[in-house]
């Protein structure tokens, strides 16, 4: 059986990653949403030349608040007033940074290209992970542990792969995030929304992995 | 480091770091994630708890702005149908990259059911469901 880090090591390194790429790139990180954009990366490239062309800020938010709109077959919102200007106190230079521009605050998804290489990277720091832990072993099934849980049949465990895939990928876009989005950067901002949907995700695979074990 | 070049070394190391951890962790190996989500083993689910703990109090001291994703309605049958694939298939997005990374050739299906579920989803919004998902990126 391969060793593999105690406890300890995997949640100072999942942590050292999550608070590094959020101070450094000053964005929410999320693997989900990479696959999304990647998968997508037409219209996600064609949304990049249109944005760089915006310089107004107030033509921007009008449209995207069309393109939603059209999008969603609603209505699009009234324009928000412009915020007041106060001159009498700005903000200092060092100040605190307000809600609007707190860290990890920035509003736009990471450039198409950079995420495409975050899943090429993930594979290559696995490839490293594995060659060098002696873990790299090249196989036709899942391992022991699926054939004894799941199926041994080569033909259900291509089906369940498969069904299993998908679901994923529909349900973590449905969802709007994964393990990563949701489960270390949401719950790590104590986000309502990322803690309803770890709990509901890892009950379910909880309570399916019972069933796999237990009954099936 | 917020231009083009910062976020995409951000992305570069996020994701070799990624690959590398959760491989070492163990999350590529079904009989471990199985033993994690049974309670057979507490191993893995303290590193993810002891990580989301050690993000959020960071976070805390940093005043990193907390979520803003709004609870809408896709929230809990996406985060349902998720949890199905990822105790049945073992994947979570990022897991099957690593899978086939450490030799696991089957997780190649896997990647194609991802592929085809996320470009499902965003085929069926607007057609099927009209889901505004706000602007959660994860």
């Amino acid at each position: 059986m391969t060793a593999y880090w105690p406890w300890w090591a995997g949640a100072v390194g999942l942590a050292v990653l999550t608070i590094g790429y959020t101070l450094a790139a000053d964005r929410p990180f999320g693997v989900s949403g990479a696959w999304e954009r990647v998968l997508h990366w037409r219209r996600e490239a064609e949304l990049e030349r249109k944005e760089a062309e915006f310089t107004d800020e107030q033509a921007l938010v009008a449209a995207l608040g069309a393109a939603t709109a059209e999008h969603f077959g609603t209505l699009p919102a009234a324009p928000a007033p412009a915020a007041p200007v106060s001159v009498s106190s700005p903000e200092p230079p060092d100040a605190p940074a307000t809600d609007g521009r707190r860290r990890g605050a920035h509003p736009r998804p990471a450039p198409l290209v950079t995420q495409a290489v975050l899943l090429v990277s993930i594979f290559v720091g696995g490839l490293i992970a594995a060659v060098t832990s002696g873990q790299f072993h090249v196989r036709s099934d899942m391992g022991a542990g699926y054939r004894h849980l799941v199926t041994g049949n080569p033909v259900a465990m291509v089906a369940l792969l498969f069904a299993g895939g998908v679901l994923v990928g529909f349900g973590t876009r449905l969802a709007g995030g994964c393990v990563s989005g949701h489960g270390l950067n949401g719950c790590g901002r104590l986000s309502p929304v990322s803690l309803v949907a770890t709990a509901t995700f890892f009950g379910t695979a909880v309570a399916v992995s019972f069933l796999l074990w237990k009954v099936i | 480091m917020r231009s083009r070049g910062g976020v995409l070394l951000a992305n570069l190391l996020t994701g070799l770091a990624l690959g590398f951890t959760v491989t070492r962790i163990g999350f590529g190996d079904y009989t471990e994630l199985n033993r994690m989500l049974t309670f057979q083993d507490s191993r893995m689910l303290l590193a993810v708890l002891g990580a989301i703990v050690i993000i959020a109090s960071v976070f805390a001291l940093l005043r990193v702005r907390r979520g803003v994703g709004r609870l809408h309605a896709g929230v809990v049958p996406g985060a349902v149908l998720f949890g199905i694939g990822w105790a049945i298939s073992g994947g979570c997005p990022a897991i099957p990259l690593i899978q086939v990374a450490s030799g696991y050739l089957p997780a190649l299906v896997t990647i194609a059911g991802i592929v085809v579920g996320v470009r499902l989803c965003r085929w069926c919004s607007g057609r099927f469901f009209r889901i505004d998902r706000g602007s959660c990126e994860g």
